[in-house]
């Protein structure tokens, strides 16, 4: 075995460093922690290491994956403290495994989300919003924009909290290579359906990420 | 305060193209409190965070003062026009990027000037960060603004914005400026006036203020005069004697963006022995002194460990005059080979381009050549003291193709002194030999598909250089000859690129303008002026539209031949070169006789009166 799957949390200013200079940050902690990482053959070799899920910038998260390759035999704790004595502030690697999913399995993630603003009598219409059946939005892909139903992509949605200035929840949306939303999308489509309310702060945490399968649904790991 | 804003912050952070410019909390960026015992120094670099954070200088001197436990140094860079929009929007002033804390809260603010046209991002950062812009307008609650780097030796356009300069290598005054200013701070009654007093007597230090600038009634400078004891006559340049035992930092900051030069910078020397009559670091930084082969390793070997960066690249103005480049470059490709490092050696000269070394570091990586004869023709390159030939173009590019290159860049200037449209259709003769050269290697041994590219910059005269009393070309006569090369230019092998004349004009403007510009400035600022480095932003309506208000022409700055005995707005600025020097390189120059770089004989600059470095091997 040589691939290591690294579990680990990047908040604070840390959600606003994106996925291409996440990977940098990563290969550079490697290289400073003196890591046996093993590097990809040909003219232009880089470490072998793949994300599971990308995170929108501007996201923060508590479980974030990525497999890395180091030489057979290195040991979990070796990887993890090498990691967390080199990591630039706001990344913190939780913990080391075997991988046992795979990436594509990937269906759906979870955040927490607090959304700040003078809610008022629009409290409850959040939940009103997450109870429709059908919210036709343009969602931009790599072949252009499409209209879909926002609900399709919204498997879950708690309200966990509810104050005059302070909405909090729970969502588990659509994520992987198949069907993926960000939530900054739902959030901001929630934002417009409220009009003229506006949201003060919104603040975003990835804290779970799952995949299928045989249609049972598994922690991610 | 500070808890406020970062809420602020975080909010527009989310609205901004590449937020990680505003983030801080790199690996190696250095957290500290400010106190009421700390000296606070903003170091502000008047451009994008991928911009600033690429610069040498701004890295060292952030280093040596957190070193210092009594300093706090954080960095501020010119926010992109989106942040800004937004900062103003939510009523947020410019912050530093540490602590998110208003620039304007802290002691010193320290700009470094690479260059003229960020001038406007000066003052647009002044603004931004609601500090008063011009000096006599600052008080007790507002900070000191200085500015060092290579535009600072003639700041005469910021000489009424600025309270002082720092002149030179920063590495030691700059400490000698927080001594002093907690000295002064313990001073029953310190006056900002007092703090100006006591700094102008550190060697390297420059206070506008105390020097008064009479004009003649032609607007030529007639005198300028310390009006105080405090000042003296002519400020003289710092540099360090010893760059092996001086501060080098080696916990670099590591940002999270890509920005311009995202690797290791490793300074082997500072200063050229070369002294080609255009350029300006030739003739401010002498005399040159290098640091040693063990130190450079120690260094390298160091940082490497402290960043993880995956690419190093030796920095000096020209690699190939480094006195022992092979043995250097052998030892850090022990260093850097094992540890997968990319090394890149740029400024390598035409003239000792050796086979041997570009095998070295090509182990490693090919990258692309960069050669810049600057001239086209031999009589205009002895004009401008370019000791280069064009049998070592056509030599050095024969090694470079045979190694496997296929990809020339060749660097021009046009509207150099002299210059005839002969020198520039002798830009395209030899961009078209290099391309012979080429074809006459049998094709087993050159890769396939050659490509040149030929760019030319507009020549701007600059201070301290023999061709400071040179009138620059007129932009109708650098377009025509930029138009006349791209028709000269007929093969598709060869494709050229060229710089905006109207930029250049203004470089030439700032570079040589006394302090009645600093009017314009605040003119330029108000008419929207900023990020003139940036085509999409550069315009050249607004900046002349500056000058009308101020009545002033510009064309007096940038056109007119000056002569010898006319007092220059930096006649008061010592950089060690004499102006006798300046006087017999100009005289050289205009008859095509060339001078001989520092190490084969000394031409008597002046630069000797340091008394380090290369006047004394």
């Amino acid at each position: 075995m040589s691939k290591y799957r690294i579990k680990f949390s990047k908040t604070g200013m840390g959600k606003f460093i994106s996925h291409l200079d996440l990977l940098r940050a990563f290969n550079r902690t490697v290289t400073r922690a003196g890591l046996p990482v093993r590097y990809t053959q040909g003219f232009n070799p880089h470490q072998i290491m793949t994300f599971a899920l990308p995170l929108s910038v501007g996201t923060e998260s508590v479980t974030e994956f990525v497999d890395i390759d180091f030489e057979d035999g290195t040991d979990f704790d070796e990887i993890l403290n090498g990691l967390n004595e080199n990591f630039p502030q706001d990344l913190h690697a939780v913990s080391v495994s075997e991988p046992v999913y795979k990436a594509k399995d990937i269906f759906a993630a979870e955040y927490n989300v607090s959304i700040g603003a003078d809610f008022g009598e629009y409290g409850k219409k959040v939940s009103d919003f997450f109870a429709q059946n059908e919210y036709m939005i343009l969602k931009k892909s790599k072949k252009g924009e499409k209209e879909v139903n926002l609900m399709d992509f919204i498997y879950e949605a708690e309200l966990l909290k509810e104050s005059a200035d302070r909405v909090d929840m729970r969502l588990v949306l659509a994520a992987g290579g198949e069907k993926n939303i960000k939530p900054d999308l739902v959030l901001g489509s929630l934002e417009s359906s409220l009009k003229p309310l506006k949201f003060n702060s919104v603040y975003v945490c990835r804290t779970n990420i799952f995949c299928k399968i045989q249609e049972k649904v598994e922690n991610f790991c | 305060m500070r808890e406020k804003y970062n809420e602020k912050l975080e909010k527009i952070l989310c609205a901004v193209q590449k937020p990680a410019r505003y983030t801080g909390n790199e690996l190696n960026s250095v957290h500290k409190e400010k106190t009421a015992d700390t000296v606070s120094f903003a170091f502000a670099f008047p451009d994008l965070y991928e911009i600033g954070m690429s610069h040498l200088g701004m890295k060292i001197l952030y280093h040596m003062l957190n070193e210092r436990p009594d300093t706090v140094c954080e960095r501020v860079f010119a926010p992109w026009t989106d942040m800004e929009k937004l900062m103003q929007d939510n009523d947020i002033p410019l912050l530093t990027l540490e602590s998110h804390t208003p620039v304007r809260e802290f002691d010193i603010v320290g700009f470094t000037l690479q260059y003229e046209m960020s001038y406007s991002n000066v003052i647009n950062m002044l603004a931004l960060s609601r500090i008063p812009l011009r000096a006599r307008e600052r008080g007790d609650s507002d900070p000191f603004v200085c500015v060092g780097g290579p535009c600072a030796y003639n700041c005469e356009p910021l000489a009424d914005i600025i309270d002082f300069a720092v002149l030179g290598e920063g590495e030691e005054v700059n400490g000698e400026l927080i001594d002093a200013y907690k000295e002064w701070r313990a001073e029953e009654t310190p006056t900002r006036e007092s703090y100006l007093e006591k700094i102008a007597r550190i060697e390297g230090v420059y206070v506008p203020s105390f020097y008064d600038v009479e004009y003649n009634a032609d607007n030529t400078v007639r005198s300028i005069t310390p009006n105080r004891d405090c000042a003296p006559t002519k400020i003289r340049k710092r540099i360090i004697g010893d760059l092996d035992s001086v501060f080098f930092p080696e916990k670099l900051i590591v940002p999270f963006m890509d920005i311009v030069h995202d690797r290791i910078m490793l300074e082997i020397f500072r200063g050229c022995i070369r002294g080609c009559r255009f350029c300006q670091a030739g003739y401010i930084y002498r005399p040159v002194r290098e640091k040693s082969v063990d130190r450079l390793c120690e260094i390298a070997a160091n940082s490497i460990a402290a960043t993880g960066y995956e690419e190093m690249s030796i920095s000096s103005l020209s690699t190939s005059d480094y006195t022992r480049l092979g043995e250097l470059v052998d030892g850090l490709l022990d260093i850097t080979e094992e540890k997968r490092i990319n090394l890149s050696l740029p400024s390598l000269r035409v003239d000792n381009f050796s086979m041997e070394l570009m095998e070295k570091v090509q182990k490693v990586k090919k990258s692309g050549l960069t050669f810049a004869p600057e001239a086209g023709t031999q009589r205009l390159r002895d004009v401008i003291n370019k000791n280069v030939r064009e049998e070592d173009l056509v030599r050095t590019a024969g090694i470079a193709f045979g190694g496997g290159y296929n990809h020339i860049k060749l660097y021009f200037m046009i509207g150099l002194p002299t210059e005839t449209y002969d020198d520039v259709a002798g830009i395209n003769d030899l961009a078209r030999k290099v391309v012979d050269v080429y074809y006459t290697l049998p094709k087993e041994q050159r890769k396939r598909g050659v490509s040149i590219t030929v760019s030319t910059s507009s020549f701007v005269p600059k201070p301290f250089t023999p061709f400071q009393w040179e009138p620059q070309d007129r932009m109708e006569t650098l377009v025509d000859k930029q138009k006349f090369l791209k028709e000269k230019i007929t093969t598709k092998t060869i494709s050229y690129n060229w710089h905006q004349s109207e930029v250049s004009f203004l470089e030439a403007v700032f570079a040589k303008g006394d302090r009645r510009l600093g009017e314009v400035l605040i003119s330029a600022y108000k008419n929207g002026c900023k990020f003139d480095g940036w085509n999409e932003y550069f315009s050249y309506e607004k900046w002349m539209a500056a000058f009308k208000e101020n009545n002033i022409d510009p064309e007096f700055y940038a056109y007119r031949k000056i002569p010898y005995d006319e007092v220059l707005p930096w006649e008061h600025i010592d950089v060690g070169v004499t102006k006798k020097f300046l006087i017999k390189e100009h005289e050289k120059a205009m008859k095509g006789v060339t001078t001989p770089s520092c190490r084969e004989k000394c031409a008597g600059c002046g630069a000797a009166s340091f008394e380090r470095g290369v006047c004394f091997e």
